[in-house]
């Protein structure tokens, strides 16, 4: 067998057999530290739930990039749920939309099951307002709107947001007190960069971004214009790292289970391409 | 991972044809085939057709036609309304029909209605790109300026420096590499410029190994997706 011309098939099947054997070992290694990570966990630790206002979290992702994002989505849903800061879910993607009611269900129901005394509910902790279109459009017309309520009037479940404990004081932009944005589009993100602020004020911005726009939006961090990151999975499996040390108590995710599959696929993936320049430099020698 | 009802008949259905779905994607990494196509164009339909459907049902009806036909009036059993009909609606007619010409693209005669949509559409985002550029790039040209040096605690940062240096040569010798309005003639301008060529390489390096991350991650989703939920609810389909 020529090494030189390894069939792609079975490059497939190591990198298949890497990600796949530690999920179904269920084998993880501690993630490795995440400083954008940190920052955005920072950002939320310092939320006050006693001071009015709510965190605004955009989930602009489909099953394309669920696998980064959600990942993401959850575990800063979780650190804001566990601080009982209310959460108000909006997409400007129509394929996100079962994910603004899986994501939250998902974190309250684990939540509750942690803490058995305890209840997250819909209206209270978390409001969704569903896919909403126009972009840009619509993004503009929050920091110009002096009634929110009014803007995006009723949630997914028909309720009229001034009747939601959540949403009760959600009058203008003032009132959010803390961005979230999670996606792997190409233009979404830039529309809360460019629009969601006023002459004088900018709530804190976290962002969770798929591996590809990691070098992309590194920009944006170094000019301050996101306050925190998420690094595709590393991201949020440093983040996941976080709550763990703060809650003892809490259960693994699998983002960690992912990070570690990732890896050794990683590892597999630049071992080939080493073997490859190597055997491809001793044939041309040869000839 | 989710928590499958098995009770509940249209979740396990749902969870079996999701597994079907990516195996018949993944055939594609053997080779070519039909299998693959049907599920590629099945998804591509789906998914604009949710984006259609989901449109009209959460905004354009809730939204525009309810109030629009004056559906959210109820009519109380002595005859009295819950509200009046406000007739200021009625101007949303106005950009529906004007957003409704578009459609004369398949016109040849009225193809030029179109073109007023089209016009109206490229002036409006090009005002909007205007103003979002501002708010996107000021702050970032506002940061490119970085001091050289980086004094923390009265002593020389050595480290931030270094980082200051490398960000400002890099920035400014992509520039220069791009600046094509005269001949680079000396060495060193030749050497400035190919060292920014050098720095992009590094760059689209780092795009390059992102881009395989991502796909990483998409595939051990599906892996985790076909281990930790297709596989027990084939499992509970055979009664093994």
């Amino acid at each position: 067998m020529n090494l030189a011309n390894l069939d792609r098939r079975i490059v497939y099947l190591l990198v298949f057999l890497a990600l796949s054997i530690p999920l179904v070992q269920r084998y993880s290694v501690r993630p490795a530290r995440m400083e954008s990570a940190e920052k955005l966990y920072r950002i939320v630790q310092e939320l006050d739930s006693e001071k009015k206002g709510v965190a605004f979290v955009a989930l602009d992702f489909g099953p394309n990039t669920k696998a980064e994002n959600q990942a993401q989505a959850e575990v800063v849903i979780e650190h804001l749920m566990r601080k009982r800061v209310p959460v108000v879910l909006f997409s400007l993607y129509a394929l996100a939309e079962p994910f603004l009611k899986l994501v939250p269900e998902r974190v309250a129901s684990r939540l509750m099951k942690e803490h058995p005394g305890e209840k997250w509910v819909y209206g209270q902790d978390w409001v969704n307002l569903g896919y909403r279109p126009g972009a840009s459009l619509l993004i503009q017309s929050i920091p110009k709107s002096d009634d929110l309520d009014e803007l995006f009037k009723k949630d997914v479940r028909g309720n009229d947001l001034k009747d939601l404990p959540a949403t009760r004081h959600f009058k203008s932009l003032k009132d959010i007190v803390f961005l979230a944005e999670f996606t792997g589009l190409v233009g979404v993100f830039q529309n809360y960069v460019q629009f969601f602020r006023s002459k004088d004020y900018v709530p804190k911005f976290g962002h969770g971004c798929t591996s590809i726009t990691i070098p992309e939006a590194y920009i944006y961090m170094d000019s301050g214009q996101l306050n925190g990151l998420l690094e595709g999975i590393a991201g949020a499996a440093w983040y996941s790292e976080l709550l763990m040390r703060d809650n003892p108590e809490r259960e693994i995710d699998s983002s960690a289970l992912i990070n570690t599959g990732l890896g050794v696929a990683h590892l597999i993936l630049i071992a080939l391409i080493v073997f490859g320049n190597v055997m491809g430099f001793l044939e041309r020698k040869k000839s | 991972m989710t928590v499958i009802n098995y009770g509940d008949s249209w979740q396990l259905a749902t969870v079996l044809v999701g597994g079907i779905a990516t195996l018949a994607i993944f055939s594609f990494l053997i080779k070519e085939n039909p299998v693959y196509r049907i599920f590629e164009h099945l998804f591509i339909g789906i998914a604009a057709g949710f984006g259609i459907v989901f449109s009209i049902q959460r905004f354009l009806w809730p939204n525009i036609m309810v109030p629009l036909l004056g559906l959210d009036i109820d009519v109380y059993p002595d005859g009295t309304l819950s509200h009046s009909y406000n007739y200021w609606l009625l101007l949303y007619i106005l950009p529906m029909v004007f957003g409704l010409l578009f459609y004369f693209l398949y016109s040849k005669r009225f193809g030029w209605l179109a073109k007023v949509v089209i016009g109206f559409q490229l002036g409006a985002s090009g005002g909007l790109a205007f103003k979002g550029f501002f708010n996107e790039m000021i702050p970032q040209l506002e940061k490119s300026f970085k001091p050289l040096v980086v004094f923390s605690n009265g002593e020389v940062n050595y480290w931030q420096s270094f980082e200051h240096i490398l960000f400002v040569f890099t920035l400014l010798s992509v520039m220069y590499y791009f600046f094509f309005s005269f001949k680079r003639e000396s060495r060193l301008a030749q050497g400035f410029a190919g060292s920014g060529r050098w720095l992009m390489m590094i760059c689209f390096g780092a795009f390059f190994g992102s881009t395989v991350m991502a796909r990483m991650a998409l595939l051990v989703e599906r892996l985790q997706f076909l281990i930790d939920d297709w596989s027990p609810a084939l499992k509970y389909l055979f009664g093994a």
